[in-house]
């Protein structure tokens, strides 16, 4: 067979595109909202512009020569954030449990699980930094009103995480339990536990990475820790300690994430942890 | 060592018409230390219809993809038409690759966007990447498109998501994606393996129609005696990365099947079950 | 009668102990301030009581007055979140196809993740902090902070997706002679856009959350007023302003949900 390949393109009569007129629309709508926050914000663009020189210029004064005098007392801070994140971790995991069985469906009537959901809304809605306000009026400018504020803060989005996970186990297993005769008791044990309790320990370890990045934001309200340093070297313009804390910050946090991601890879039992969907 | 034939694809596209296939020795071994082709030596002639028949391991996949550099050899010689493939690299590797269409078991289209971007792919190398950046398809771009998805029967589905597609369908789509590539070779890696009795029948009968019409090189992996059979010219036979197998068709008998797979006929090799 | 050979019992138990003895111990060791641990000041709890219980009663006597200055910085919390997400979500698609393997398989890669996971490693606030610092007191600080902890979060969490998906599609556009970049531009960024759609989304609505504070290190918004409030011990008020932010998010947070949910 020799022979030369036809002409491919005799012009066809395509059908018409299909109208996309509610993409373009709801792409126009959601640009102009854009624009019109954009103009009425008022950036100064002259400070835009010289946004690069600047970061540059600090750049420089932070990381150039970090006053390495400073990392004992950096790195005694940061244990602090560590520990408040890690009792306000261990107290919302264990409050969020206790109050996010109940919430789920499939465990309590109606009239528990909306209240109980309503109440990890709003907790979930106010950020945790004026919850540390609020209460700091009772327990004062310490380490333990931060934790206080991210366990209350924590129960918020845990509390939803556990009722979630509770309701995606497969209905199989507890059916089985109660067909044979379990009590309610019984069947929480042995129908749900098993299959719902790796995700809620990977998920309470994630609490706990999230809460080693808030517990720094607290110190910036002066309940101590990493923040409160913060504040105060950036007040004095003390660039080179600044320097110093960041790294350090940085360190340790990428470091925990490291190990709990590890575990909790482990306790998933994958090569790939399944909080793909959850966020912060 | 014999001088190689690269030559510039300026001259490949002054003599048009298909390209011939040769493998010279080849042998293929895997980092892990697989060897999936061993001396492997055979040459296709311009416009012919060529089954490859094996079991699975049996090096088909490996060989279909030395042709495009898919896969790279370990050592001997792979040309398609002009090209010297196993001394390609970057552009020009994918100049020739712009020249080989090909589609796959599980049809590798991308689900979620249309028909259209899908065939759309085939005109790759015939667009400089910034073009594809920004989304500009030319006219003639277009209607290749337009034409190949024709010519396969699936025109009027070109807006639809290729997700909602059936299997048959997806595979006419790809057919149509290395149609507008106007290619001057068409690979097939047992493109009906995930496919019904009937709509494998249709599939190759496109394969045919496409080598019978085009008059394009055709090489397409199978396991299926009876598909070999009834729509290939001629039969290479590969047992463990060795070819066992290399002619025509139509008189291979049950034994010379038994003789490539390595065992005796089962009900599974044949499409239809025997009645 | 004879005996089965039953197979030994795997212990499982010893694992358990020693994972909650681990817990404990850590426990332990974050709370007794003999050992560098923080106060677990029950006690303040139950002397100051009566002051929080004074405040608490306050709160509940909001104090409306406080309305119509809240109007203006509301708006701009909601248009920092607006922009941020809006420039993050832009230079988010191309970095997570940067960062993902079928879509980026040579050694940038690498790169492109540490930075990210440096990035990510900054709290928000420690970034307006900084900022504000560097840039003076406004929104441009903190429109920055939110870009910057967005692309943290987005970058991540959309690789992430274009990794653990099934890109066998990526074959057919290699062996079309297709770059990288075409193939990405074509195939990749749409199998990927349900994910990046949904992240950007919740993006949004974090964006709320946290730009409804980043007033209280001047980087913009409701939180100079909350501030202002707190300084003037005007309980009534914050508890007013705390109520705006929880319906404002609260409605984004439906809002995104519904999208997102449409979105798959």
């Amino acid at each position: 067979m020799t022979a030369t390949l036809p002409a491919t393109t005799r012009v066809v009569t395509a059908p018409a595109r299909p109208s996309r007129l509610a993409v373009r629309a709801a792409q126009l709508v959601a640009g102009a909202v854009v624009l019109a926050a954009l103009v009425h914000l008022r950036i100064g663009w002259s400070d835009l512009a010289a946004l690069p020189g600047a970061l540059g210029h600090y750049l420089v004064l932070m990381f150039a020569h970090p006053n390495w005098a400073k990392l004992p007392y950096a790195l005694q801070q940061t244990w602090v954030s560590v520990q408040m994140a890690w009792v306000g971790a261990l107290l919302g995991v264990v409050v969020s449990t206790i109050l996010g069985i109940p919430a789920a469906q499939g465990v309590s009537p109606l009239w528990v699980r909306l209240p109980l959901r309503g109440l990890f809304a709003v907790l979930r809605a106010v950020p945790e930094v004026i919850i540390a306000i609020v209460i700091l009026t009772v327990t004062g400018l310490t380490p333990f009103t931060g934790a206080l504020a991210l366990t209350i803060g924590g129960i918020g989005t845990h509390g939803k995480w556990t009722y979630e996970t509770i309701e995606a186990v497969p209905t199989g297993t507890a059916e089985a339990v109660r067909a044979a005769g379990g009590t309610l008791l019984e069947v929480a044990r042995w129908g749900l536990w098993p299959a719902a309790a790796p995700e809620l320990m990977s998920l309470a370890l994630y609490r706990f990475e999230i809460n080693v990045r808030t517990s720094a934001i607290l110190g910036l309200i002066g309940v101590g820790g990493v923040g409160d340093l913060l504040t105060g070297y950036t007040q004095y313009r003390q660039w080179d300690a600044v320097g110093v804390l960041v790294i350090v910050v940085v360190v340790v946090t990428m470091l925990i994430d490291a190990a709990s991601g590890a575990i909790r890879r482990r306790i998933m039992g994958g090569a790939r942890t399944r909080v793909v969907d959850r966020t912060v | 060592m014999t001088e190689r034939l690269a030559t510039a694809p300026g001259a490949a596209q002054a003599a048009s018409g298909p390209w011939p296939l040769r493998l010279d020795d080849v042998t293929v071994r895997y980092p892990n230390g697989t060897v999936a082709l061993r001396n492997v030596s055979l040459s296709v002639a311009p416009g012919e219809m060529v089954s490859v028949v094996g079991l699975s391991g049996s090096g088909k996949s490996t060989l279909i993809r030395t042709l495009n550099g898919l896969v790279p050899v370990t050592s001997g010689h792979v040309e398609v038409g002009p090209y010297a493939v196993d001394e390609l690299r970057g552009r020009r590797l994918r100049q020739l690759r712009g020249s080989v269409g090909m589609i796959f078991q599980g049809f590798n289209l991308a689900d979620r966007t249309s028909v259209y971007n899908n065939v759309l792919v085939g005109r790759f190398s015939h667009t400089p990447t910034w073009r594809t950046l920004l989304g500009l398809v030319g006219h003639d771009d277009r209607d290749v498109v337009m034409a190949a998805l024709d010519s396969v029967g699936m025109l009027e589905k070109v807006w639809g998501r290729a997700g909602a597609l059936s299997g048959g369908q997806k595979q006419r789509v790809a057919i149509a994606r290395a149609l507008s590539q106007e290619p001057r070779v068409m690979l097939a890696d047992e493109p009906v393996a995930s496919l019904d009795p009937p709509t494998a029948h249709a599939v190759m009968s496109d394969l045919r129609r496409i080598n019978s019409e085009r008059g394009l090189t055709v090489l397409v992996n199978l396991h299926l005696m009876d598909l070999a059979r009834q729509y290939t010219t001629r039969m290479i036979g590969l047992r463990g990365g060795e070819l066992v197998y290399d002619g025509p068709a139509a008189p291979a008998d049950d034994a010379v099947f038994e003789e490539i797979y390595g065992r005796p006929i089962q009900a599974r090799d044949t499409l239809e079950r025997p009645s | 009668m004879t005996t089965l050979p039953v197979p030994r019992r795997p212990r499982s138990w010893p694992r358990v102990a020693a994972v909650v003895a681990v817990i404990a111990a850590i426990t332990a060791v974050t709370v007794t301030p003999a050992l560098g641990g923080i106060r677990v000041d029950l006690g303040a709890i139950a002397r100051n009581w009566h002051y929080g219980a004074h405040h608490i009663a306050q709160m509940t006597h909001l104090d409306f007055s406080i309305l119509p200055r809240t109007a203006k910085p509301l708006l701009e919390t909601l248009e920092m979140a607006v922009v941020g997400a809006a420039v993050a979500a832009a230079l988010a698609l191309p970095l997570s196809l940067w960062a993902a393997r079928p879509t980026n398989p040579g050694p940038s890669r690498r790169a492109v993740r540490a930075v990210l996971n440096v990035v990510r490693s900054v709290p928000d606030l420690v970034y307006a902090t900084l900022l504000v610092a560097m840039v003076g007191v406004g929104v441009l600080p903190g429109v920055l902070t939110l870009v910057l902890f967005d692309l943290g979060v987005v970058v991540k969490l959309v690789s992430e997706a274009i990794d653990s998906a099934d890109s066998s599609y990526m074959e057919a556009g290699h062996a079309a002679g297709g770059t990288q970049t075409q193939i990405n531009r074509l195939t990749a960024a749409p199998q990927a856009w349900p994910a990046y759609a949904s992240q950007v989304l919740y993006s949004l609505e974090l964006n709320v959350r946290i730009s409804a504070v980043l007033g209280l290190v001047g980087a913009g918004g409701i939180g100079r007023l909350i501030d202002e409030v707190r300084g003037f011990y005007r309980y009534g008020a914050l508890a007013v302003i705390i109520l705006e932010i929880l319906v404002v998010v609260i409605a984004i947070e439906v809002a995104s949900n519904v999208l997102r949910k449409r979105l798959r």
